[in-house]
């Protein structure tokens, strides 16, 4: 919330918040996971279309933190690919704008790596 | 003890002197000690009838290693909103047969209490319109509440492991 408002302002690299899994490129996981929710959140990843990254936002997305019981998954990277952990219990909105920042970098490097332009032997 | 409450335990304990273990008090707060099978229902009936008209809670308690009692223990929290006097029951379950009388006909908000304390415990309430799991999934196993519960049970759920599995095959296929 702090990283996307006024202060820190995500708008200004370029992240807008979309109200739709369809819409969106990024999933950020903001927090515990439960095996109850486990299916949900696989679902809503489905839902969004290639290409796809997510970051791990906080101690309990990327571990399961300090909840280590019979009812927490203990780091969502169980079940979804993770391209950035950003920890923290909670992580500050630097914390989490350098992770959104390192994923734009990811990005940027492995572009050249799909889409129909796919050459790799020329090694870009 | 406020005058009111011991004339009301004064009947209770004519009503219903068979099933009564103990009656103490614990820092001020009154309660009552119910063995193995007693007639809950009835007995919450006649609480009510004496003014208690608020189930502040409803729960368990499982005394695994206390030795000498039943294993589980269902207390019951009623409090009287117009005189200001509350009582708790402590009603003794075994483990042989963790099965009480459902008191949602006569405290509707017993029932979501009911399935919880079923859902955690195990301890099923007869006579309750919807007894099903309200927390867990309705595929769980096991009773997390209880004391012999795992804190990591070894098998996970099997929608949980598809998922990893899922997850494992198109990664290894390249796709995210």
């Amino acid at each position: 919330m702090a990283a996307g408002a006024a202060r820190n302002d995500l708008d200004r690299f370029g992240i807008i918040f979309r109200a739709s899994p369809r819409q969106a490129d990024c999933l950020i996981v903001a927090g515990t996971l439960t095996y109850k929710m486990a299916p949900v959140l696989r679902r809503v990843y489905d839902q969004m279309s290639h290409p796809r990254w997510v970051i791990a936002m906080g101690s309990c997305a990327c571990t399961g933190g300090v909840f280590r019981t019979y009812a927490t998954v203990q780091g969502v990277d169980q079940i979804v690919p993770v391209d950035v952990y950003v920890p923290g219990c909670p992580p500050r909105p630097e914390a989490l704008i350098e992770g959104l920042l390192n994923l734009q970098k990811k990005i940027r490097e492995e572009k050249k790596n799909w889409g129909p332009y796919v050459r790799k032997e020329l090694n870009y | 003890m406020k005058e009111r409450l011991r004339e009301v335990l004064e009947r209770f304990k004519v009503n219903f002197s068979a099933y009564i273990i103990d009656i103490n008090e614990f820092r001020g707060q009154t309660f009552v000690i119910l063995g193995d099978g007693s007639p809950i229902r009835d007995i919450v009936g006649f609480l009510k009838t004496e003014g208690f008209n608020h189930l502040q809670t409803l729960t368990a308690v499982d005394y695994l290693q206390k030795s000498g009692v039943p294993r589980f223990e269902v207390v019951y929290q009623f409090y009287s909103i117009d005189q200001g006097i509350s009582l708790r029951l402590r009603l003794q379950v075994s483990e042989d047969k963790p099965e009480v009388e459902s008191i949602v006909d006569l405290f509707p908000s017993a029932n979501f209490f009911e399935r919880e304390v079923y859902d955690l415990f195990g301890i099923r309430f007869m006579g309750h319109p919807n007894l099903k799991r309200i927390l867990l999934p309705q595929n769980w196993e096991g009773h997390p509440l209880r004391k012999d519960y795992p804190l990591m049970p070894e098998d996970k759920p099997r929608d949980f492991l598809e998922l990893v599995e899922l997850k494992e095959r198109l990664g290894g296929y390249g796709i995210r």
